[in-house]
């Protein structure tokens, strides 16, 4: 424990006068290392070896060697990298890269300065199916999201695909999603029961929040089929929008509420003594004690009973 | 429609004259000089036949409270045993098979089969069980029994699990052709467990109704593929069967209807265009709920069955062009249609289970949304980027309150990569929402007091500001700071919601210290209030309610590998979160509604000991500690005139142990 502290403290101080290691073309501008490597590109000189000619080098690093574990680096696999192009298919074009390693070479993720729309192209190149069909408009391209930011090629499996961990991924950026996961009330997100793309396509939909179903409301029935409908007597907002009550990604309150009843049904209904009564405090009477409002008014999703159009039965 | 022309005239123009993307797909590349022959890959490894590891896990258990098996993943006491797995399988001829196994003997679990030959077919089977547990100390003076609820005598009381199991069974399976891809899966999901539900029948009286359906969901389509375009089409169908149709009371039947069954079906038309660095996509989607299963019977209705069906439209047109190399403009129009079909008819209505001999029509609701986006993408020099878009939803209803409503939105945000080690976030957005005249209906304008704005149709005003920053200073360390703050204004509301703010942050930060030491931290915390006033005299406002939620999250943990040869690993996880809702009411007296809130802290401490290559064991130690407490319960009969559950609040400490023994194959 006394060389983690040490090391710990050491980190702290070193926080303030030590930069991550640099690439050898980490000197070129953005604009300069997509010149060369669209050129280089272009000019096509592959090596004579293909991987072969790559491992020479790079074989000592579990991280490139870790490619052979998963379906990129699966030769037996028709639509592999490593059925073509080998590493190039990927890389670019090794050209005279391997004198001296100082050519760039395509490389991918948060440290590369290649501009994450030349970096997708080539994921994009093979994986050009109707899951990305709405990839160009979704909030991830825009903002400059790079293919691999959330997926791992160099590994035995995609953490991205993998339920057990695509909640990780997601949640790696998206951290008040991460907490509301904690909350009173939340899907069991937490334990990995249900994941974020249960909802939500990370690749982007045409449906709002880039859910998976053509509505908000058709996401939500998917697992909550008996809510759907239509009910002889509905609930206009239950109708309208789930999320006019709920908080699908956690609530302080039970149930994913925004508010608990009467205060969220007071909202919206005062339309006469009833209704309106002040509710003070909770558990002195009928009106706020046990459910509330959803005591008598119980059938909040929507009633089926021909009487039943105050939602009571 | 303006603005879906002019965004058709945006896109034309985009078209016309935009900038070639880089493109390094390996379709693209200049493979002239190329010896395949040359390419034998001697270096390469080649991993044939079976991967992945096995385990099984012995636990122990104890819990006095069935909420702790959400976190344990069962509610047994006492030993419990399950299997985990990850294998993965392939051979040269290009087949593949996967199976995935996840605590496999516990009430939460999955299993998944997966089969493929690369580029030819796909099969995919998946079982799971996912069970919610809410109380098992929920008590009535009713029990239920083949739609019938039979008094039980204090203090005979018939206590119950209030729990919701899922049962879920899939199959999924593909074929690829040249240029086209079919695909159809099936799903089943069987629900069973008890809710809590309240019959009124001259009071409330809450009871546990059985959980007892189906959901059966299908989807088949075929899609298609060019050289610059995709093409899809499918079906959707969902069928929800219900077993149980209504609840009766020895002397009140058919009081209680309980929720019907119901099905959707979609056909969907979808595709995308690509010309040079112009994307178009676009979508149709045709639909049909339909819910015409038997009214329970009363006296005087006019029907057996209604013929509920609502038709639904959903149209989507999007494109995204890159007019230069800093320039990305963007733009969406959404359409969606909701046509409630159902007849309508006149039901005579109870009044507290007399019938009041007043009657009243069912009003299908039908509603048309409208949603036009266009944003555009800038990189005002290398590391900034900024984003900036305008969007209008505009919503038309009937019978509401307010018929229509539109909301515009204009955001913006600034990400800036240009300082080393250091990537910053920045965004902001403001919105209005306005609309036609309030109780602009006759059919509800009578019932409602004219000084309340129903909250989600009323003007609104609001403002939204965030900023992330991650600065990763070195190779084994990264912070992460969220921040938001958002405003909702109603400024237009003397009765119902009149504002509410969100604020708060996430701090996280992880420490790779060495190879063998990771640790990580997070805190955060956040803080929605809101007001809003009612009235009981039904003129004016004479009460306010002042609603504070808080949340505060934290945790921490510590992974150590460099033991005994680096063979055992230990590490600890720790977890907290406090929720918390105070709403103060104030009507010439001030009140507090009561303690509402909720606390958990979860400790997770493991050790993980490699015994030889292909062998490990892991000694796991799990603690839950969860509290929460909610005024609103009260005994059974606290309240005159009104039967509850009783009070299912929790209080408890709960304890896992986990052996587990692992097997690598290789």
């Amino acid at each position: 424990m006394q060389r983690l502290f040490t090391k710990l403290c050491c980190g702290v101080i070193a926080l303030f006068c030590v930069t991550a290691q640099a690439t050898p073309w980490d000197k070129l501008s953005s604009d300069q290392l997509e010149q060369q490597l669209t050129k280089k590109f272009e000019q096509g000189l592959y090596s004579p070896k293909g991987a072969d000619t790559c491992l020479m080098c790079h074989k000592k690093s579990e991280q490139v060697m870790a490619i052979f574990d998963g379906v990129h680096g699966n030769m037996s696999h028709s639509e592999s990298p490593m059925a073509g192009l080998q590493c190039e298919a990927c890389h670019g074009p090794m050209g005279k890269h391997n004198r001296g390693g100082k050519e760039p070479m395509i490389s991918f993720g948060e440290d590369s300065k290649l501009s994450v729309s030349a970096q997708n192209s080539v994921c994009q190149g093979c994986h050009n199916d109707t899951e990305q069909m709405a990839w160009h408009n979704s909030s991830h391209n825009l903002a400059d999201i790079s293919c691999a930011d959330c997926h791992q090629v160099h590994a035995a499996k995609d953490p991205a695909l993998d339920r057990l961990t695509v909640n990780d991924t997601c949640t790696s950026c998206h951290t008040r999603e991460k907490a509301d996961m904690n909350k009173r009330s939340a899907h069991p997100m937490k334990w990995n029961e249900m994941t974020c793309i249960d909802c939500h396509n990370p690749h982007g939909s045409m449906s709002e929040s880039a859910l998976v179903k053509p509505s908000l409301n058709d996401t939500c029935y998917s697992c909550h089929a008996e809510k759907r409908g239509p009910f002889l007597w509905e609930h206009a907002p239950v109708t309208e929008d789930c999320s006019a009550c709920h908080n699908p990604h956690g609530s302080v309150n039970e149930d994913l509420l925004n508010s608990r009843a009467p205060q969220l049904c007071q909202q919206c209904h005062i339309d006469d003594g009833h209704a309106g009564r002040v509710v003070a405090q909770g558990g002195q009477n009928a009106f706020g004690a046990g459910k509330s409002c959803l005591n008598c008014h119980n059938q909040i999703h929507g009633s089926n009973h021909p009487a039943g159009s105050s939602l009571q039965r | 429609m303006r603005f879906s022309l002019n965004l058709i005239t945006l896109s034309l123009l985009a078209l016309s004259g935009n900038a070639m993307a880089m493109d390094f797909s390996v379709a693209n590349a200049n493979t002239s000089k190329i010896k395949e022959g040359a390419y034998q890959c001697k270096r390469c490894v080649v991993n044939e036949g079976y991967q992945g590891q096995v385990s099984a896990t012995a636990h122990y258990l104890e819990q006095n409270d069935i909420h702790a098996g959400n976190a344990f993943g069962t509610d047994k006491d006492g030993l419990a045993s399950s299997v985990s797995g990850d294998v993965h399988y392939q051979n040269k001829a290009g087949y593949q098979a996967a199976m995935q196994a996840h605590q496999v003997g516990l009430d939460n679990s999955f299993i998944t089969l997966t089969g493929e030959k690369a580029g030819v077919f796909e099969l995919a089977l998946d079982y799971q069980l996912l069970t919610r547990y809410q109380a098992d100390d929920a008590r009535s003076q009713y029990w239920y029994q083949d739609g019938m609820l039979t008094p039980v005598s204090a203090p005979q009381y018939y206590q119950f699990d209030l729990l919701k199991q899922r049962e879920i069974l899939g199959l999924a399976a593909e074929y690829q052709g040249s240029f086209y891809d079919a695909y159809a899966s099936y799903q089943r999901q069987d629900k069973t467990g008890n809710r809590e539900a309240v019959m009124f029948v001259q009071k409330p009286i809450a009871f546990g109704l059985p959980i007892d359906s189906t959901t059966d969901n299908m989807n088949l389509g075929m899609s298609f593929s060019g050289a610059n375009w995709l093409a899809d089409m499918q079906y959707n169908g969902s069928l929800y069967r219900n077993n149980i149709d209504s609840v009766s009371l020895p002397y009140a039947y058919d009081a209680y209807s309980a929720t019907p069954d119901n099905e959707a079906h979609q056909v969907a038309f979808s595709g995308q265009y690509r010309l040079n660095a112009t994307v178009m996509n676009g979508r149709v989607v045709v639909g049909r709920m339909i819910q015409d299963d038997d009214l329970v019977t009363v006296s005087n209705s006019p029907i057996q069955n209604w013929d509920g069906q609502v038709d639904t439209l959903d149209m989507y047109y999007g494109m995204s062009s890159m007019l230069s190399n800093r320039l990305r403009l963007g733009g969406s129009v959404d359409y969606s249609q909701r046509d409630n079909k159902g007849s309508q008819f006149d039901f005579m209505q109870y009044s507290y289970n007399n019938l009041s001999g007043a009657f009243k029509q069912n009003l299908p609701l039908d509603i048309d949304r409208t949603t036009v986006k266009v944003n555009a993408s800038y990189r005002l020099m290398q590391g900034y980027r900024l984003q900036a878009g305008y969007e209008r939803k505009m919503v038309d209803r009937n019978y509401g309150q307010r018929e229509q409503t539109h909301d515009d939105k204009l955001w913006s945000k600034l990400a800036i990569r240009a300082i080393d080690d250091v990537t910053i976030n920045l965004e902001a957005a403001y919105g209005m929402r306005g609309g036609s005249r309030f109780n602009a209906n006759e059919v509800t304008s009578a019932e409602e007091n004219p000084l309340l704005r129903k909250f989600y149709l009323a003007d609104r005003n609001r403002a939204e500001v965030g900023m992330r920053i991650n600065y990763s200073p070195l190779s084994w360390l990264a912070v992460d700071l969220n921040s938001y703050y958002a405003d909702d204004e109603y400024d237009a509301t003397q009765i119902g919601l009149k504002s509410s703010t969100d604020v708060g942050y996430d701090l996280n930060v992880s420490l790779q210290l060495s190879e063998q030491v990771n640790a990580y931290g997070f805190a955060g915390q956040q803080w929605i209030k809101s007001a809003q006033a009612g009235s009981q005299s039904a003129i004016k406002p004479d009460w306010f309610t002042d609603i504070n939620d808080e949340f505060i999250n934290l945790g921490a943990g510590l992974s150590y590998g460099g033991l005994l040869q680096d063979k055992l690993t230990l590490g600890a996880d720790y977890l907290f979160a406090n929720s918390a809702s105070d709403a103060d009411t104030y009507f010439g007296l001030s009140a507090d509604y009561g303690d509402y809130y909720s606390y958990s802290h979860s400790v997770n401490l493991y050790a993980d000991y490699q015994v030889s290559s292909q062998f490990a064991v892991k000694l796991a130690y799990q603690y839950e500690r969860y509290y929460d407490t909610d005024p609103a319960k009260v005994e059974i009969a606290h309240i005159p005139g009104l039967v509850t559950l009783g009070q299912f609040n929790h209080n408890y400490n709960a304890h896992q142990v986990m052996l587990s023994f692992s097997y690598q194959l290789q």
